[in-house]
């Protein structure tokens, strides 16, 4: 293979270990590669409990992953549960990149999740220190002497092998660097023969490339990229390129979305069976995302809806879940938008339990003037335009509770109690 | 941070007496205590509920966060939780250091 063509330039990826743990580890005084915490959501719609982190150690000992169930953890005493606080981690998670930018100049930092981050310190890594690790090394220490975190770092010629390095060599490292280069990847990455551990296939890819008699990273690097190509789309180059290293991708060139569109969805506490019920979430759910929809000044011409059924719902037709669309005359008025919402729900739902909603506007254009419609009153139109500005108006003063409809105060509605969560999960004490 | 920041010592106590009290609920065979951890990273004072039982797991729940570094303002803080609560107080991180006020070791 000929690399010369290819970008040479040096990336970090750098994440933090365990990090929710870690980081409740630090705020008791613990060692976070020490300590047996896990993080465990206990909010409404989890269930019994969900856990968001487990520490190294817990880990180790107990076999606990993330993700876990409340009842799959062993009831010891040795291990210790505590609440999560999203909001301490996004603020751990700003003064970790504030480092980070003492690395690499603003536009070469790219957070990818709430614990990691690619660096690209192809201009600036010769100004820290004669070799990356010994960068690498610089900065792991800054952040555990001033945050008191372990983080591990991943190295390479690009992004993608500076994410392989992270996620296949860091972790077991024990320096928790890892380094990969053109030269050295056919002889860390080709013997591995587990698939899925490799960062983008995932387990249906995997089972798809064992079809096709690939059952390792050497394997797939020697297919005819055409037939791959052939036999699985564009995915199938891309896989080829991710055997050989390769990754092309400019961060600073990243291209938006064609076509962007507003979501929303949430678990349901429980299974709704009760229509009247459902209808009021969906509502709230709607309410909320035509609200954040007419922040960004854009009306929708489609909507999509999504219900997800209760396991014991599957059983009788079969089917997990349900989505419709419909296009709309474009609007941003959330009274017509919920009313197109009612009508697709009940159109298609059969009395199956729901556990799971979801909404999606697209479709979108400018909303800046209010057009009319023929067949309806228009100071009624004019006011109902203006109910909803002023509405979003209260609730950017005084909070997403400010003014809430009525009928989230009745049984079932999910939209105060949610209030408070950040992407979920509790956010922690206020006024901390 | 930077800058003094004034802290309303009884506001804070209040604050975590306040919610200790929903967690507190003195059930039989359960150990509870508050702990003090003196996080010398983020430059706070942080307050946790602590509750064990035997044979289950060890729960630790937030309380607060004194935002200061000052001894002198713990102390006071702390002497009015001691009003409010029985509960025993476990000192983390603090070192083999005196109470600057009343001149007992932090313990």
């Amino acid at each position: 293979m000929d690399y010369s063509q290819e970008p040479h330039g040096l990336f970090f990826m750098i994440d933090n270990k365990s990090f929710y743990a870690s980081v409740e580890s630090v705020e008791r005084g613990l060692n976070p590669l020490k300590s047996v915490i896990i993080v465990m959501s206990e909010a409404d719609n989890t269930g019994s409990g969900l856990v968001l982190a487990a520490s190294p150690m817990a880990k180790k000992l107990f076999g606990i992953s993330n993700v876990s169930r409340q009842y799959e953890v062993p009831h010891d005493e040795r291990i210790l549960v505590v609440p999560p606080r999203m909001n301490l981690y996004i603020q751990k998670n700003l003064a970790i990149n504030k480092i980070f930018r003492e690395y690499v100049a603003d536009t070469d930092l790219f957070p990818y999740s709430i614990d990691e981050s690619i660096l690209d310190m192809t201009k600036s890594w010769r100004l820290f220190g004669r070799t990356p690790e010994e960068v690498a090394r610089k900065i792991q220490l800054r952040i555990r002497n001033e945050l008191g975190l372990y983080t591990t770092v991943g190295i390479g010629e690009n992004p993608v092998q500076a994410k392989l390095a992270l996620d296949l060599q860091a972790k077991h490292d024990h320096e928790l660097i890892g380094r990969l280069t053109y030269e050295t990847f056919p002889e860390h990455i080709w013997p591995i023969t587990n698939l899925e551990k490799v960062w983008s296939i995932g387990h249906r890819t995997a089972a798809h490339l064992q079809r096709l008699g690939i059952h390792s990273m050497g394997d797939l690097a020697h297919v005819n990229p055409y037939e791959l190509r052939h036999e699985m789309g564009m995915i199938g180059a891309q896989l080829f390129a991710l055997a050989w290293g390769i990754d092309r991708s400019h961060f600073q060139q990243v291209r938006p979305p064609k076509e962007k569109s507003w979501s929303n969805s949430q678990v349901l506490p429980r299974d709704y069976r009760v229509q009247r019920e459902i209808e009021l979430v969906l509502r709230e759910i709607v309410q909320q995302t035509t609200s954040r929809m007419r922040h960004h000044h854009q009306q929708a011409g489609c909507i999509s809806l999504f219900v997800g059924f209760a396991w014991d719902g599957k059983a009788s037709d079969g089917r997990s879940g349900m989505s419709h669309s419909r296009c709309i005359d474009p609007t941003d008025n959330a009274q017509t938008i919920i009313r197109e919402f009612m009508t697709l729900f009940r159109e298609n739902w059969e009395g199956q339990p729901v556990r799971n909603l979801g909404v999606g506007l697209s479709r979108l254009s400018h909303s800046g003037k209010l057009q009319l419609d023929l067949f309806q009153d228009p100071d009624r139109q004019i006011k109902d335009d203006r109910f909803d500005r002023i509405l979003d108006e209260l609730r950017d003063k005084f909070g997403k509770t400010a003014v809430i409809p009525a009928s989230s105060l009745m049984h079932g509605g999910t939209m105060l109690s949610r209030a408070s969560l950040v992407g979920g999960h509790n956010g922690g004490n206020s006024f901390d | 941070m930077g800058g003094i920041v004034l802290i309303d010592e009884t506001k804070e106590a209040t604050l975590i007496l306040e919610r200790l009290k929903p967690l507190f609920t003195a059930q039989w065979h359960y150990q509870y205590r508050i702990d003090v951890v003196n996080n010398q990273y983020s430059h706070v004072f942080n307050f946790f509920l602590d509750i064990r039982r035997p044979k289950h797991r060890e729960r630790s729940i937030p309380l607060h966060s004194l935002r200061t570094t000052d001894l002198e303002v713990l102390e006071r803080v702390i002497s009015q939780v001691r009003h409010g609560t029985a509960l025993t107080l476990n000192f983390v991180d603090f070192g083999h250091v005196r109470w600057p006020l009343s001149q007992c070791w932090i313990r």
